[in-house]
């Protein structure tokens, strides 16, 4: 059977980071989820990281620069860890031999006005 | 918030001009290029060209400037390199590092800013000394994110806590610190938003942000404009037309 959905009042609120992402070589989805979890344990360890609540939910590659591979990805994260989650991202540069850089461009509260602004 | 960034190293011309494009899309509004002493006339030969291409693609406004970076480990050799760009050059940055190079860059006024004095050592490299010659002649001293992006592990967690101390100092003695990128290519540099949160988990405050990303480093760009009119400590030349009656 299935689980009932808890109210809303006992959810977790989450809110949602547009990451944007330039890489030199492709890069996939699944690399990228596993790059957000290293660089946040890396950064605050596992017991603090265990508070984010982190969700890829979209990606989107994109085709508009010649200098490198350039994706956007709306991340989800617990409320109020935000500026941990975004810091922890800003200090990857290299998974896997591959280099990359993300920055985070933009903060929301669902993820249709995070795709509305930012994507 | 406004934000600043001092220390961009600049190396081609098409290489500065997607560094300033990724940059202005990532919401910087002040960038500055450093060259090595060699390199800095040939840079000038293209700002022009530079500054207008920047106007096409910004979408918000970007300010562009130029200066010079010291990487030297003779004390004299810094201060004769100081002395022949102090008047070419807007802006003056030497890296530190050295203990005596350290203290001969902050006991020097016509040095801007000393770059990551905590390099390649077991502390700091600033004490309650250093620091009151920085504030006494207003010689910035500058905390590099690059630092925290080429380090991992031990040796991340040691420039972090080198952070910390230069930050415990400053709010002591109240010397001019500043923060910057110091990227070479678009996958060094990050959003201003993203070092200002990432400061803050190591304990600043919004007041000291706002100070080490645009009060700071908005202070050493205005005074390097006026800098010529300052001939001597406490004396400056006003020209006939800005006197006020």
């Amino acid at each position: 059977m299935k689980m009932k959905v808890l109210p809303p009042t006992l959810r977790k609120n989450n809110r949602y980071l547009t990451l944007d992402i330039r890489t030199k070589e492709p890069f996939s989805k699944d690399d990228l989820v596993l790059v957000v979890w290293d660089a946040c344990i890396r950064l605050y360890g596992e017991m603090e990281t265990s508070n984010f609540n982190l969700w890829i939910m979209r990606t989107y590659v994109l085709d508009d620069r010649n200098d490198c591979l350039h994706m956007k990805a709306i991340l989800r994260c617990q409320r109020s860890y935000e500026d941990k989650v975004r810091s922890a991202l800003c200090c990857i540069t290299k998974f896997n031999g591959k280099e990359i850089a993300i920055s985070t461009i933009g903060l929301s509260g669902t993820i249709s006005s995070s795709i509305e602004k930012f994507i | 918030m406004i934000y600043y960034d001092l220390n961009l190293k600049g190396s081609t011309y098409q290489n500065d001009y997607n560094l300033i494009k990724q940059a202005n899309q990532l919401g910087w509004n002040y960038l500055n290029l450093l060259y090595s002493p060699d390199d800095y006339f040939n840079a000038l030969d293209y700002k022009d060209k530079l500054v207008e291409d920047s106007y096409d693609i910004s979408q918000n406004t970007t300010e562009i400037g130029m200066g010079i970076y010291i990487y030297d480990s003779n004390p004299n050799e810094i201060r004769k390199i100081t002395n022949k760009f102090r008047n070419k050059a807007d802006f003056i940055s030497v890296f530190g590092g050295k203990n005596e190079i350290n203290r001969v860059v902050l006991e020097n006024r016509h040095i801007d800013v000393l770059s990551r004095p905590y390099y390649r050592r077991n502390d700091c490299g600033i004490n309650h000394v250093l620091s009151k010659e920085a504030l006494k002649n207003q010689v910035a001293i500058e905390l590099s994110f690059r630092d925290v992006l080429t380090n991992f592990l031990s040796y991340r967690s040691k420039v972090l806590s080198h952070f910390r101390d230069i930050i415990q100092l400053q709010r002591k003695f109240k010397f001019p610190l500043i923060i910057s990128t110091s990227s070479e290519d678009v996958f060094d540099i990050r959003s201003p938003r993203d070092i200002a949160s990432f400061f803050r988990q190591l304990g600043l405050s919004d007041d000291e942000l706002e100070n080490v990303f645009y009060t700071t480093p908005k202070s050493i760009v205005d005074f390097n404009e006026h800098r010529r009119e300052y001939i001597f400590e406490g004396v400056k030349i006003v020209k006939k037309e800005d006197k006020v009656d």
